[in-house]
């Protein structure tokens, strides 16, 4: 009776397997962030955004630009080096239930990652297209370009590696190596920002019509396959959640 | 506790813990997909699928089936052969035109002003279903990319019909023969719109669907059956669980 009280006890102290305030406040966090910035750019992109040689686009447009270039690349470095610093490093002897508590906390991570995808590849990069036949670009910095390129890209980039940092350091199923999958799904992204390059380059040096199907727009479209690396890593983490249930669920 | 002893404490909590994982993979799974399929779309075939007059047109009857089968056949390749759901083609689709039509709301009626009915996006979903029914009942990727893809590609046409009919409704206008389609074009000009839609085919009947449009669709749906093979094993390629060795480990 002592020994149930005490387990009972335990049970109660004990940390939930998911902690389901994290997972809605993240997925809040960028509902909340990105509503704002839609605000922002239904405010601002009309009545400041339309010339970059005039004063008021420095203001509202170039100066957003620095700033979130700036809080990008400290809250990266923090976060990423936060869970590299404080990685588990015995990682293989935790308990199958701490294990689970941890793939959870995996998911959360990787819930937001999907959520941050939506808002850079679907939402953000299409508004660009809806821009861009309204209003002729005249720098490569145009306010859907602040925004989708330099805020929604890295947002989900940083999202990603986190995930990944999450997964690696501190859940044995991905002690065994790099697994392939997870890479192309955290890599691909990042190399659409090398692919910016060409692409600001390309309308820089040509004079060409904003057609969403041009090539010069195909590398885009290869390294958003790379989304479909998630199938991968869902594929793992089912293999690795069933072995640690280890009950019939039929 | 030992490594062999399960990580929850009854078959109810397993159950909690199971479903609990499948909220929160679905959502991931659609999200991941709906951004990685809009980007591919947009991209590929996007400004036929944008305007309502160049949807007018027959290119976007052979094109839009061809470039989106891509990821239904990738997510079928790891939905059905591994967790056998008869689902992939349909939930990629829904995940797509979710998407889009966020977009074409907030965005490009939103944002930029154009009205809704001249942006509304592609209807992919009576294809994306026969694709998932055809795998499904054949349990056959062969039969499923001859078969269903070719279905994709010849439904897309008349799926769409419906919708788009009343803007073929003909129009004089400045003693020109216009659709109600091209006159909405005519009268909200993009910035990008090369010139030889604008101004050459606009006015023309023989943009109208009539008898090319089912030649166009089969055309489009033979190669939707070579694009469906080509992404399945793409799908099998991105399902991989492999791990490279790592020396820091």
């Amino acid at each position: 009776m002592a020994a149930t009280t005490e387990s009972v006890k335990a049970d109660a102290a004990e940390a939930p397997l998911l902690n389901k305030t994290n997972l809605w406040a993240g997925i809040a966090l960028y509902l909340v962030f990105y509503s704002f910035i839609r605000w922002y750019e239904g405010v601002y992109g009309w009545s400041a955004g339309l010339d970059s040689f005039a004063p008021e686009f420095e203001t509202y447009w170039m100066n957003m630009l620095y700033i979130e270039l700036v809080l990008e690349v400290v809250i990266s470095a923090a976060l990423w080096g936060y869970l590299w610093k404080s990685r588990d490093r015995k990682v293989m002897s935790i308990t199958p239930r701490e294990e689970l508590r941890r793939h959870f906390t995996h998911w959360t991570w990787l819930v937001c990652y999907g959520w941050a995808i939506y808002w850079g590849a679907s939402y953000f990069t299409e508004q660009d297209g809806t821009w861009h036949q309204t209003i002729v670009r005249d720098t490569d910095f145009t306010p859907s370009h602040i925004i989708e390129f330099y805020l929604s890209y890295p947002i989900y980039i940083i999202t990603g590696v986190a995930a990944f940092l999450y997964a690696k350091t501190r859940l044995p199923t991905y002690n065994e190596g790099l697994h392939l999958m997870y890479m192309v799904v955290v890599i691909g992204p990042f190399m659409i920002l090398p692919n910016v390059g060409l692409n600001e380059w390309g309308h820089t040096f040509w004079f060409m019509e904003e057609l969403f199907v041009a090539p010069l727009h195909y590398g885009f479209v290869f390294f958003g396959w790379a989304a479909l690396g998630i199938l991968g890593v869902l594929n793992t983490e089912v293999m690795a959640i069933t072995k640690l249930l280890k009950k019939d669920l039929a | 506790m030992s490594a062999s002893q399960s990580a929850v404490r009854s078959r109810a909590e397993a159950v909690q813990v199971s479903r609990a994982f499948d909220w929160m993979i679905l959502f991931t799974l659609f999200t991941a997909v709906l951004g990685g399929y809009h980007i591919h779309y947009m991209l590929t075939g996007g400004d036929w699928d944008f305007w309502t007059d160049w949807k007018d047109r027959r290119l976007w009857v052979t094109v839009a089936p061809i470039v989106s089968i891509t990821f239904p056949a990738a997510v079928q390749a790891c939905l059905w052969w591994r967790y056998r759901l008869p689902v992939g083609a349909t939930v990629s689709v829904l995940a797509l035109l979710l998407g889009e039509w966020i977009n074409r709301y907030m965005n490009f009626w939103g944002w930029t002003y154009f009205p809704v009915n001249f942006v509304f996006p592609s209807n992919l979903i009576p294809g994306a279903i026969v694709l998932d029914v055809v795998l499904m009942l054949g349990g056959s990727m062969t039969l499923t990319a001859v078969v269903g893809g070719m279905a994709y590609g010849l439904l897309f046409y008349p799926g769409n019909w419906p919708i788009i009919a009343p803007l073929h409704v003909p129009v004089e206008y400045n003693g020109m023969m216009f659709t109600l389609a091209d006159l909405q074009g005519y009268h909200y000009v993009r910035t990008g719109t090369p010139e030889y839609i604008r101004m050459v085919e606009k006015g023309t009947l023989r943009t109208f669907g009539k008898d090319v449009a089912p030649v166009s669709a089969f055309f489009s749906a033979f190669v939707s059956i070579i694009i469906y093979f080509l992404w399945h094993f793409f799908g099998r390629w991105f399902s991989k669980t492999d791990f490279i060795a790592d020396d820091a480990s």
